[in-house]
C-alpha cells in the first residue's frame, strides 16, 4: 500500500482532525491527531487501511513547548508502513481515550505511560501502575522536571 | 484478583522467583482444582529505567546501556539503538561492516533460539534438553567472543560500522562450528517429533490461531508458528537482508509445539545465511570514508529530528523511537520490545487450560523478563 494513498485517505477522511501530515520516506509516514479523534482514527486506521498492528504507545514530554506528547505507533502485519500519530496534550490536564477497545495491546503500553508521565487514558479498563512501585506513582519519573533522577530512584531497593 | 473466591477456588502465585520462568515477573492464577480460571501478571521486579538512563548519557554511552536491555540480545539491541542513529545522522555503514553485523547478529540469533529450546525442555521436564543445546551455544559463543572480545555484553557496534575487524582464521574456525551444529539441530528435530512424552506435552498445547496472534499484537516465532510470515527482515530490509537468500520459517499448528519447530528451522536458516555472509564478504574500510566517524568518534552531536527504526529480534520485532533535540544526549527513546507484547498474551492463552501446562505455554514464548521491564 502507498504511504501517500495512506495519508490522502487519511486527511480526506478527517481534514479537521488530522494536522501536519507528512510523508517522511516510502516506509515511514507521521502526522498529528486531535486528541478528541484519535480513538476514533485509530479504528479508521484498522477498519479500512490495514493498519493492524500497534506497535508502541508512548509519552513524550516538551517541556519548553508546556505540552505532552501521546505517540502511537501503527503498523501492519501486510505492509512495512508505520505511521506515527501524536496527540498534544496540555501538560496541567493530560487526558486522552484509551484506544484499548481498538488494539488490545494497548493495554500495558498505556498503563506504563500512565505510571512514567501521569497520562490519564479515559475508559482504559485496568488503569494501574504496571513496573513502578504503587509508592512511586505521582512523582512521573519520566517528565523532564523530575529531580529524583538517579539518587532517590533507587529508593525502594534499600 | 480482588473479587471473592468461589468454594473450591484458590489463587497460586507463580515468581517472582520460580523455576519455570524466564525472569522476574509474577503470575496470580486463579484456580477450580487444576483449570486455570484467571490469570494475571505483575512486572517492575527488575525495572532499571533504562529509557530515563538514556536521556541522561551520551550517544555513546548509549550503546553500552542498550546492551543491558536483555542480555541474550545485546547485539541486536546495539544495531537498534545504531541504527536509529545513522539515520538521523544520514550515514550508512560500508559493505564490510554491514557483512559483519549481520553475521554477528545471526549469531546472536542462534544462541538465543538454542538457549530457548534448551530452557523450554527444562520447564517441561526435560532437562537434558537444556544440557544438549548450551553444549552448542557455547560454541557459537566462543565465535562471538572471537570478534567482540565479550560473551554476553559486546559494545561492539559503532555509529558507521563495527569497532574491530574480523580476526584471522575466523571463517576456517566458523565453518566446522557450523557444520557441526548442523547435525545437532538434525539431532534436536529428530528427538522432539519421535519422543512421546514431548508431543504429549506440546502438541496441541498452547493453540494460537493466526487472527488471535495478530489481534494480541504478538510477533517473532510464537506469530510465524501461526502461518503468519511477519519477519522484518524481509518487510523491511535492513542492512544486507536484501542481497542474501533466505526464507522466512512458518508452521501452521501455532501450539508449543510449532513455536519450537520454528525455532529449530530458523537456526537452520541462519546457518544459511552466515555461510552465504562469509563467502560473499567483500573486503574495504569499515567506517564510511570521507565522514568524521570512525573507531575513536569524540563525543558528537546528533542533529534534530526523530526516527522509529525497527530490527527482528530473536524474539520478535524490536523497535526504538529516538528522538533528537540537537544536542549530545537524546531527548526521548522509546524502547519498543519484542517479548512485552508477548507476555501480556500469556494471560488469555493460558486460561482455560491446567496448571501443568502453564509452564510449557509460558516457555515455549521463550522469554526474557529484563526485556519486558526495561
Amino acid at each position: 500500500m502507498d504511504v501517500r494513498k495512506i495519508i490522502e485517505s487519511l486527511t480526506g477522511t478527517f481534514p479537521e482532525a488530522i494536522s501536519e501530515a507528512m510523508v517522511e520516506s516510502e516506509i515511514r509516514a507521521r502526522a498529528y491527531v486531535d486528541k478528541e479523534k484519535a480513538r476514533e482514527v485509530c479504528q479508521y486506521l484498522k477498519d479500512s487501511l490495514q493498519f493492524d498492528h500497534l506497535c508502541s504507545v508512548c509519552g513524550v514530554d516538551y517541556i519548553k513547548r508546556n505540552e505532552l506528547e501521546v505517540v502511537y505507533h501503527i503498523a501492519s502485519y501486510d505492509h512495512p508502513v508505520v505511521l506515527t500519530l501524536k496527540a498534544a496534550l496540555p501538560r496541567d490536564n493530560p487526558e486522552i481515550e484509551s484506544v484499548v477497545s481498538v488494539y488490545w495491546n494497548a493495554n500495558w503500553y498505556e498503563r506504563e505511560t500512565y505510571e512514567l508521565f501521569g497520562i490519564l487514558f479515559k475508559n482504559h479498563p485496568n488503569l494501574k501502575p504496571l513496573v513502578l512501585p504503587d509508592d512511586m506513582l505521582g512523582e512521573w519519573p519520566l517528565r523532564k522536571d523530575y529531580k529524583g533522577f538517579p539518587n532517590t530512584t533507587a529508593k525502594n531497593l534499600v | 484478583m480482588e473479587e471473592k473466591l468461589e468454594p473450591n477456588e484458590m489463587i497460586i502465585h507463580l515468581g517472582p522467583q520460580h523455576p519455570m520462568q524466564p525472569g522476574p515477573f509474577r503470575l496470580n492464577l486463579r484456580l477450580r482444582g487444576e483449570t486455570v480460571l484467571g490469570a494475571e501478571i505483575e512486572l517492575g521486579f527488575i525495572h532499571k529505567g533504562i529509557e530515563k538512563i538514556l536521556e541522561n548519557k551520551t550517544y555513546l554511552q548509549g550503546i553500552t546501556i542498550v546492551d543491558r536491555i536483555c542480555y541474550l540480545v545485546a547485539l541486536v539491541n546495539e544495531e537498534c539503538f545504531v541504527g536509529c542513529t545513522e539515520k538521523l545522522l544520514g550515514i550508512e555503514p560500508p559493505a564490510r561492516a554491514k557483512y559483519i553485523r549481520v553475521i554477528l547478529e545471526e549469531l546472536t540469533r542462534i544462541q538465543s533460539h538454542l538457549l530457548g529450546i534448551g530452557e523450554f525442555g527444562e520447564f517441561i521436564g526435560f532437562v537434558s534438553m537444556f544440557m544438549y543445546t548450551i553444549r552448542e551455544r557455547e560454541e557459537i559463543l566462543s565465535l562471538i567472543d572471537m570478534v567482540t572480545g565479550a560473551r554476553v555484553t559486546h559494545s561492539y557496534l559503532k555509529f558507521g560500522g563495527v569497532r574491530d575487524d574480523l580476526p584471522a582464521g575466523f571463517k576456517e574456525k566458523a565453518i566446522p562450528t557450523l557444520n557441526k551444529l548442523k547435525k545437532a539441530v538434525d539431532d534436536f528435530d529428530q528427538m522432539f517429533h519421535t519422543d512421546r512424552i514431548y508431543r504429549e506435552r506440546t502438541v496441541g498445547v498452547g493453540v494460537l490461531t493466526a487472527d488471535v496472534a495478530k489481534s494480541l499484537g504478538v510477533s517473532g516465532p510464537v506469530l510465524r508458528a501461526t502461518g503468519v510470515p511477519f519477519d522484518i527482515r524481509k518487510n523491511e530490509p535492513y542492512l544486507v537482508y536484501e542481497d542474501l537468500d533466505f526464507k522466512v520459517c512458518t508452521e501452521t499448528a501455532g501450539d508449543c509445539f510449532a513455536r519450537v519447530q520454528v525455532r529449530l528451522n530458523e537456526i537452520r536458516e541462519s546457518i544459511y545465511i552466515l555461510e552465504q555472509c562469509l563467502d560473499q564478504i567483500p573486503n574495504g574500510p569499515l567506517f564510511p570514508e570521507n565522514t568524521p566517524y570512525g573507531r575513536r568518534t569524540p563525543v558528537m552531536r546528533v542533529p534534530a529530528g526523530e526516527v522509529f527504526h525497527r530490527v527482528e529480534d530473536p524474539r520478535g520485532e524490536m523497535g526504538m523511537y529516538m528522538i533528537s533535540d540537537g544536542s549530545d544526549k537524546p531527548y526521548r527513546l522509546k524502547v519498543r520490545g519484542p517479548y512485552y507484547p508477548t507476555l501480556q498474551a500469556l494471560p488469555p492463552l493460558i486460561i482455560g487450560t491446567t496448571v501443568a501446562d502453564v509452564a510449557a505455554i509460558s516457555g515455549s514464548m521463550d522469554g526474557c523478563t529484563s526485556e519486558a521491564d526495561r
